[in-house]
């Protein structure tokens, strides 16, 4: 069996009296891609702040390969290998679409003080090569064309679109999208997925929220089911179909 | 006065104010700090170089610690930067800069408090003409506008550049992506701080005295007008607006000779600014020179290859 990536254990997150998350335990298992799906409101974005350090959950214990990464600021989870797409994307928008891409490719020797004004001639070379990746993934979700467009300019799908592959950029360890496929043509979106899976059979592993469960529950390997601020159930999309639970948290039903 | 030492003057404050419009710009055009103390750090770098001088120190070392000084200041201002969004933290630095200027003026034993003090010129040519004493500062301010204009041309045009302007357009977002935003804004403070405190020994060596009076709040207004007038994010653009902005108030100031006004003109130079910075903002948000793009050796090989490719895809 694979090894743990990353384990919550208990965490429970609350505005004022609100329990947003409260007492979630999970057990994400490194490759594939793994869903959470849950009506509105039911905590899944919060879940996600919290493992991105966004806000610190109140009680609990988040680990990420074993070390435990409550308190810890977001630009240290995304230096443990976390990143993530923002559910509405928080783009750049005054700047190119490439350089949204290439402001997020990990391991930038051009990205400090001093490194950018006396080691030109290494960061440029380097950035040659991060140029010709990001290329390539905007040649994927049809946005080559684009790249000097600023970002603020993208349609709602292409910002979507460009959300996620400027978080490939950053060659996540863990990848954590919020509704990737949301806003997006159903044909494009399916393609996303079937990306995202090629990346999972190298090693990438995903954890993903979204509302599209046909396209979700046709790639993912594992579905968390959550439900007022609570896990209700758990398992293979072949299996969570047949579990109330899931019909209850979604649908209301008995 | 011999007109062209005037003009020559002019050559100088254009100089000495455009290293304060390109730290600016670093800060506020191209990071989003809204630094509403500039006039802090350029009455730091204004009275180190003073007391540092009068203490036997050469000018370059007057500077250069000048600089330092207000670098460290620069630091201890973003520790609150931390913590504080855009608009609080414009409030903190602008309260904290005039706590300082008080301080100045209320303590004598510092620098003559409220009388000032006066202050050696950084290259004294004993028996020179007026002519050669202002050709040699405009030597020296224009030495110091050149690495200042360098510096920031290179650091914004490369991967750290991309960076300053990603914490501007959205600080959590470039956090998620793996920017510890603290220490940019420390890194840029410091930065833009240290080029100011420059700008500021520069100034009191030229007038050849320091005083209180010299670093009003409406120093930082004017730098800020030369920014936004300018174009902000935009290195030529910082030099354009402080170009303008000084040969506006030059003109305020003949105007006053030349009409007959019921009021100073000199005073009117305030309002006229008012007036151009609504006008700026309202038809010209974005600043006589457009924000321009990032441009590094791999993005320009793209855009040059760009119109052949649209072109086989079209």
């Amino acid at each position: 069996m694979a090894e743990t990536l990353l384990r919550v254990e208990n965490v429970c997150k609350h505005f004022g009296g609100i329990y947003a998350v409260d007492g979630v335990n999970m057990n994400i298992r490194e490759g594939g891609i793994w869903g959470l799906v849950g009506p509105n409101g039911s905590g899944k974005s919060t879940l996600f702040n919290t493992i991105l350090g966004l806000q610190h959950p109140n009680s609990g214990g988040i680990y990420f390969k074993g070390q435990r990464t409550n308190n810890m600021a977001p630009h240290q989870i995304y230096d443990l290998g976390v990143v993530n797409g923002f559910q509405i994307p928080r783009l750049f928008p005054s700047l190119t679409v490439l350089d949204n891409m290439l402001v997020a490719a990990r391991g930038q020797q051009g990205d400090g003080f001093f490194n950018s004004l006396f080691l030109r001639e290494k960061w440029q070379k380097q950035e040659e090569l991060l140029t010709d990746e990001a290329l390539d993934i905007l040649e994927l979700i049809e946005l080559r064309k684009h790249i000097f467009s600023t970002a603020g300019e993208l349609s709602g799908g292409q910002r979507k679109l460009l959300e996620i592959a400027r978080a490939l950029m950053a060659h996540p360890t863990l990848l954590l999208l919020d509704e990737p496929a949301a806003g997006i043509n159903p044909v494009l979106g399916k393609k996303v997925f079937q990306k995202l899976q090629d990346l999972s059979c190298s090693g990438m592993t995903f954890f993903i929220v979204e509302h599209r469960l046909e396209i979700l529950f046709e790639f993912a390997s594992w579905i968390y089911v959550m439900d007022k601020g609570k896990t209700v159930a758990e398992g293979n999309p072949e299996d969570i179909v047949k579990e109330a639970a899931f019909y209850q948290a979604y649908l209301g039903k008995e | 006065m011999d007109p062209s030492m005037y003009l020559l003057d002019l050559v100088v404050f254009i100089g000495i104010f455009g290293i304060m419009s390109l730290s600016l710009n670093l800060e506020f055009g191209f990071t989003g700090l809204a630094n509403f103390g500039k006039v802090v750090f350029f009455l730091i770098g204004a009275y180190s170089y003073a007391l540092l001088s009068q203490a036997g120190f050469p000018f370059y070392l007057c500077l250069i610690i000048g600089a330092l000084i207000a670098a460290v200041f620069g630091f201890l201002i973003s520790l609150p930067a931390l913590r504080l969004r855009t608009d609080y933290l414009a409030i903190v630095i602008l309260t904290s800069g005039e706590i300082i200027r008080l301080i100045v003026k209320t303590e004598d034993w510092i620098a003559g408090g409220d009388w000032g003090t006066s202050v050696a010129p950084a290259i004294a040519l004993p028996g020179a003409s007026a002519h050669a004493g202002i050709l040699v500062n405009i030597g020296l301010v224009y030495v110091c506008l050149f690495i200042c204009f360098t510096i920031s041309r290179l650091l914004t045009n490369s991967p750290y550049g991309r960076v300053m302007r990603a914490i501007r357009e959205d600080e959590v977002a470039a956090e998620a992506l793996g920017k510890d935003r603290a220490k940019y804004k420390a890194q840029i403070l410091m930065l833009g701080s240290a080029m100011a405190g420059l700008a500021g020994g520069l100034y009191v060596q030229y007038l050849h005295y320091v005083l209180p009076g010299m670093f009003l709040p409406i120093v930082t207004f004017t730098v800020w007008i030369m920014v936004l007038l300018g174009g902000p994010a935009n290195c030529w653009g910082a030099l354009l607006g402080a170009a303008l902005v000084e040969v506006f108030d030059r003109g305020a100031n003949l105007a006053k000779d030349l009409l007959t006004l019921p009021t100073d003109a000199s005073n009117l130079q305030y309002i006229l600014f008012g007036v151009l910075i609504l006008l700026v903002l309202l038809y010209r948000p974005q600043g006589l020179l457009k924000e321009s793009a990032v441009k590094t050796r791999a993005t320009e090989r793209v855009r040059s290859l760009g119109g052949a490719v649209r072109n086989k895809e079209d």
